[in-house]
């Protein structure tokens, strides 16, 4: 039988050799480790033993010739009773081929210092005989309830008392809970997170539903079809209906994650509006004498170059006002237990930016002359849309105003800015009837909405300032009276 | 019944071994003469002599090394390591030897050795006294890991330890060994619940919460607190922590649809890691919400005076839980 | 043996300064007043060494021919192993490393489990107490604990004249458990006799890199004796053994025996030794064979003759063939087996992996281990 003799692994990280020369020849009888080559290695020359007895064939390398670690050397003619196929030394790569005809040349392994070396990777999967099932190997996924479900410690547990090692109950604390005795179960449904998800969103219960997925799982198309059949009941509006209606896919929502101003001003938010107290009273407003003097200033040198609107003119009366109702202008110190009265008024000014809505405020606006204030405010706007606004702009507000009539709305109830205690919103300006002097008129009206702190400003003071603010912006030579 | 300490019962436990057993030894640092630094070993060299209760020289590595010489002849080694934050220079032992050595026979050698560890902070102590290195043993094919949580368990869980033909790792809290309990110290181990299974040790249907050690007696005191919240916790003692009760755990998990782990490690890499990713594998469509870990940051335990920040307390894992009803 | 209470030493302990010898490279007896050479079967030792150098030498043959993936040659070292495992008696136990072929040998053990190990079919298991050799070790240092701990075992089960031996290198002696081992063995005073073959490398580190005396002085620091003996030197290797064996049995705690002799081969067949090693130096320890020496000795005396030379070559011959047919018979182990063996009692979750590879191995077409 022919027998060749692959290059091993000496072991030595080489993936080649170089035959430096041969000890035999062809026709040359040789015996089990007979030294038949010198190769040269990286690092050494190393002598290989031949594993077989027997005549040599061929030199199936050349000496002078570099050879990979695999490659098939010399061929050895060996006396015995089978003549078969050509047996390959060694073959060794997997543990149940002895029976396996001649292979491809198993991948050669990469060296290392110590063992066989490692075996390069292969781009090509073995071929299946079906696709894995799940689980694999895992005891079944705890089955619907009911189904062995519902008990406590396991069969073998001795009973114990609920609660060892010197636990003190507080007084008045009922003792644990029973364990739940077997059968007695909740009625848990079983379903993927996104499934879930949608059940809540659509506000189908799971629980209540048949699964028609495999063992017994609630699918997405049964929380729709489920939501569907709700809102063919009365009592529930169209966008329930529209929902249940869009198509089913990865389509029916997106998703916006919440980062940066957006994430920032709604912490804020949710931090505001549940510590205090939110109270918001509304009055509406004939506000033609402001709009006339809005465009009156426009003329006049003091304010050129400066962007003059109606949002001026209400920032100046709520200056003003705060100037005759103090306690307006403060902060409730939960740690201290201390209401704050704040001194210069920092007049905080909501500016749509493109990144979200940010509140930068004019320091100490009380003390600025109109146009002056005028100026800040335009500045300050500005620098705010252009995203530019610095912390210390953004800092240390004491009371804020916003303009919601931008958006096209009347009015709102306004969130206070966290550490104030008043906001005020006022909406568009229309063209409404009013009644002057007994008659009907067509007047500009407007709605202000002042939110504030009911645990600093009752509502005595809170209506006595949206009374002020109103009224100057009613007739604004009360600005000058009061001011 | 008897009123005892955890610390007690595990004495009564080791003692119950060495009778039962004239293979049985006990062996490490100052664990004779001085009874052990917890006086976990109090009494047992008056008792049963001090070649069955040795006092061996400052080496964990020679401590664990000369166990499987023991061993490999026959006796039935229980070492003390002393404190939790010097099993490190036995590690090669442990893991290279004791771990491997069944494997490596083919079965033909057996290395009964258990290991205690007092474990876990909360002790006010100076570095190396508060670690929790559990997870380097649990990784470890071969050794099987406990750590017991309360006194009646204790006594039985030492017995079981001692009794198995496996090497053992187990872990005590050592914040828990003054902590009483009624333990009947007649009770057969065969009687107690097996070395490999976990304990319901609350029942409850709103979330289960796992843990192990330390902690067990936080989240009882954290399931008392939540039922004022209306929640009632599922208090789950794991006891192995390798191999892992996936039986009691996922049958909880099932029916409450929550799961919060709590273990003094870091949770980076830690126990809570395996847990989650096998309950997520196996209870996917019961979960309402992921798998919650709370642990120790991933920082080395820090000075007695900072530790209550990092070891997780009753409001923290009560805002674990929370968080699984956010979802 | 009396087992010394818990407590402080007060025994002085007396040192030699010299290495044993007891036949000259020559092959010429040397006598010892201290290291009487009685009942020494040399022809015995000289097929020994014979056998187990060609079991070596086949074993690296094997290798080249990739049907090892390892091999750590003893070549060089027949005499320390053979002279000091023939001192053993049959309810000794012995700690190897992972070179002792020598002492495999003696102790009855089949070298194709040996094969086994390095082939990776096992990872060398057999049985330690069925001949009383402990499995291969192959971090450094550690069976020197075991040792230990096995000798105190005896002093509590009262093997009266049971002794223990644990090999290591001198490499080892830098290793902090062999440190604990003698700490530990000393104020114990386990019957164990610490055998330490200083082949000069530890893999190209000599041995000055792990000590600044000679090793054998090393005891002196934990209170037992330490002797060098010239470990190509059977006859020299066996006597002090023996010697070592006999006090130790007598309760006079543990000895350590450095065997002075050379590391002929590689350190492995992955190492290449001429990166470190002259080859003048080979040449000079060539002179120093340790087989050599024994066959000069037997044919000047007339305790053996031409024919006992042959007969013993022929041994060796069938022998290799034999392990060499053995070997390449080896089935490789089933893929499941590898679950097998890991603990005592039920795993369940290991059994749910077995389960769960058992599944996937079961869904391809055709048979076979990953690629």
């Amino acid at each position: 039988m022919r027998k060749e003799f692959r290059l091993p692994d000496v072991g030595e990280g080489l993936t080649e050799a170089d035959i430096v020369s041969w000890h035999v020849k062809p026709g040359d009888t040789v015996t089990i480790n007979q030294i038949i080559v010198d190769i040269e290695t990286a690092k050494a020359v190393v002598e290989l033993p031949s594993p077989y007895a027997g005549t040599v064939s061929a030199l199936l390398v050349d000496a002078g010739q570099t050879v990979d670690v695999g490659t098939p050397i010399i061929a050895v003619e060996v006396p015995g009773a089978d003549d078969g196929p050509t047996e390959q030394e060694p073959a060794r790569q997997e543990p149940e081929t002895a029976e396996d005809a001649p292979q491809d040349t198993p991948p050669a392994r990469q060296p290392v210092l110590v063992g066989y070396g490692v075996k390069p990777g292969s781009t090509s999967r073995r071929p299946r005989k079906k696709p894995p099932t799940r689980p694999g190997s895992y005891p079944a996924t705890p089955s619907m309830p009911g189904a062995g479900g519902g008990q406590g410690a396991g069969p073998a547990s001795p009973p114990r008392p609920p609660f060892p090692s010197g636990i003190q109950l507080p007084p008045g604390v009922p003792a644990p809970p029973r364990a739940p005795s077997a059968g007695q179960t909740r009625s848990r449904a079983l379903a993927k997170p996104p499934v879930r998800r949608l059940a809540r969103d659509l506000g189908v219960d799971l629980g209540g539903l048949a699964g028609t997925g495999p063992e017994g799982l609630v699918t997405r198309e049964d929380v729709e079809r489920a939501a569907d059949a709700v809102t063919a009941a009365p009592g529930h509006g169209p966008q329930a209906g529209a929902a249940a209606q869009a198509a089913p896919g990865p389509a029916a929502e997106e998703r916006i994650p919440v980062r940066g101003v957006r994430k920032h001003t709604a912490a804020a938010m949710v931090a505001s509006a549940f510590t205090a107290p939110h109270v918001t009273e509304f009055l509406q407003v004939d506000v033609t004498e402001t709009m006339a003097a809005t465009r009156r200033a426009r003329e006049l040198p003091e304010f050129a170059g400066i962007k003059v609107s109606p949002l001026l003119f209400v920032a100046k009366a709520l200056l003003i006002a705060a100037g005759r109702h103090p306690m307006i202008n403060s902060s409730w110190d939960e740690a201290a237990r201390e209401i704050v009265v704040k001194r210069p008024v920092n007049l905080g000014i909501a500016v749509a930016a493109e990144r979200g809505l940010i509140v930068p405020n004019v320091k100490g606006a009380d003390a600025l002359p109109l146009a002056g204030l005028a100026r800040a405010i335009d500045e300050l706007a500005a620098t705010a849309r252009a995203g530019k606004a610095t912390p210390a702009d953004l800092a240390g507000g004491t009371i804020t105003i916003t303009n919601v009539g931008v958006f096209g709305v009347d009015t709102g109830t306004p969130i206070l800015m966290p550490g104030e205690a008043a906001i005020l919103a006022f909406g568009m300006v229309r063209d409404m009837p009013w009644v002057v002097a007994g008659e009907l008129a067509v007047r500009k009206v407007t709605t202000l909405s002042l939110s504030f702190d009911h645990r600093i400003v009752d509502g005595e003071l809170g209506s006595a300032v949206l009374r002020d603010v109103g009224s100057m912006l009613e007739d604004p030579v009360r600005m000058l009276a009061w001011s | 019944m008897t009123r005892i300490t955890l610390s007690r019962a595990l004495n009564e436990g080791l003692r119950r071994a060495l009778e039962a057993d004239e293979k049985v030894m006990i062996m490490g640092e100052d664990v004779g003469r001085l009874g052990g630094v917890f006086r976990v070993t109090d009494g047992l060299q008056k008792d049963f002599g001090e070649h069955r209760v040795v006092d061996t020289p400052l080496a964990e590595s020679g401590i664990i090394g000369t166990a499987i010489g023991l061993a490999l002849r026959g006796y039935r080694p229980v070492c003390e390591i002393q404190f939790d934050g010097f099993v490190y220079p036995a590690t090669d032992q442990i893991v290279s030897q004791l771990a491997k050595m069944r494997s490596r026979s083919r079965g033909r050698v057996a290395l009964p050795v258990v290991i205690r560890i007092p474990f876990g902070g909360g002790i006010g102590a100076v570095e190396h006294h508060s670690e929790s290195p559990e997870i380097f043993f649990a990784h470890t094919a071969g050794l099987r890991v406990v750590a017991c949580a309360d006194p009646a368990d204790a006594f039985a869980m030492i017995q079981l330890a001692i009794a198995g033909d496996d090497p053992v790792i187990f872990f005590e809290p050592k914040r828990r060994y003054w902590d009483k309990a009624e333990v009947d110290l007649t009770a057969p181990p065969s009687d107690a619940l097996p070395l490999d299974k976990a304990r319901v040790v609350q029942p409850g249907d709103d979330v289960t919460l796992l843990s192990y050690g330390p902690l067990v007696r936080t989240c009882l005191e954290a399931a008392i607190a939540a039922r004022e919240d209306g929640k009632s916790i599922e208090v789950i003692d794991l006891r192995s922590l390798s191999p892992l009760d996936m039986e009691t755990i996922t049958a909880s998990v099932a029916r409450t649809g929550r799961c919060v782990v709590t273990h003094e490690a870091p949770v980076y890499g830690g126990l809570g890691g395996e847990i989650a990713a096998r309950v997520t594998e196996q209870c996917f469509y019961h979960l309402e919400a992921p798998v919650l870990r709370v642990g120790g940051f991933a920082v080395p335990y820090p000075p007695a005076r900072t530790e209550d920040h990092y070891l997780p307390d009753l409001d923290r894992i009560l805002d674990a839980v929370d968080r699984t009803f956010t979802y | 043996m009396a087992i010394p209470p818990y407590g402080h030493h007060e025994k002085e302990w007396h040192l030699t300064a010299e290495t044993i010898q007891l036949l000259t490279p020559e092959g010429e007896r040397v006598d010892h007043p201290e290291y009487p050479l009685d009942g020494a079967d040399v022809r015995g030792m000289y097929r020994d060494m014979v056998l187990v150098r060609r079991i070596d030498s086949e074993a690296i043959a094997l290798q080249r021919q990739g049907e090892l993936g390892l091999w750590a040659s003893l070549l060089g070292q027949e005499a320390a192993q053979i002279g000091s495992a023939r001192a053993l008696s049959p309810k000794d136990m012995a700690f190897p490393s992972y070179r002792e072929h020598g002492v495999a040998w003696c102790r009855g053990l089949d070298p194709l489990r040996l094969l086994e190990m390095f082939r990776g079919v096992t990872h060398g298991a057999w049985d330690p107490e069925e001949h009383k050799f402990h499995l291969y070790t192959i971090v450094i240092g550690d069976q020197t604990l075991h040792a230990t701990g096995y000798a105190m075992g005896i002093q509590r089960d009262g093997g009266e004249d049971e002794a223990v031996i644990a090999y290591f290198g001198d490499g080892a002696t830098s290793q902090g458990d062999v440190s604990e081992a003698f700490a530990w063995a000393s104020v114990f005073n386990a019957p164990l006799v610490f055998f330490c073959q200083n082949n000069q490398f530890a893999i190209s580190a000599p041995p000055e890199r792990q000590s600044r005396v000679p090793i054998y002085q090393r005891a002196a620091g934990f209170g037992f004796p330490g002797i060098r003996v010239d470990g190509n030197d059977v006859l020299a290797c066996y006597a002090v053994t023996r010697q070592a064996l006999r006090a130790v049995r007598e309760g006079e705690g543990p000895v350590l025996i450095e065997a002075y002799t050379y590391r002929m081969g590689a350190h492995t067949t992955t190492d290449d030794a001429t990166r470190y090693r002259l080859a003048s130096e080979l040449e000079a320890w060539r002179l120093r064979d340790p087989i050599e020496r024994v066959r000069s000795y037997l044919a000047r005396t007339g305790e053996a003759d031409g024919a006992f030379f042959e007969q013993v070559a022929a041994e060796a011959d069938e022998l290799a063939v034999k392990l060499r047919a053995d070997c390449l018979a080896l089935p490789d182990p089933p893929p499941l087996a590898l679950f097998d063996h890991v603990y005592a009692g039920h795993n369940a979750v290991l059994d749910a992996e077995r389960a769960q590879y058992a599944a996937y191995l079961a869904g391809f077409e055709e048979k076979g281990a990953g690629r």
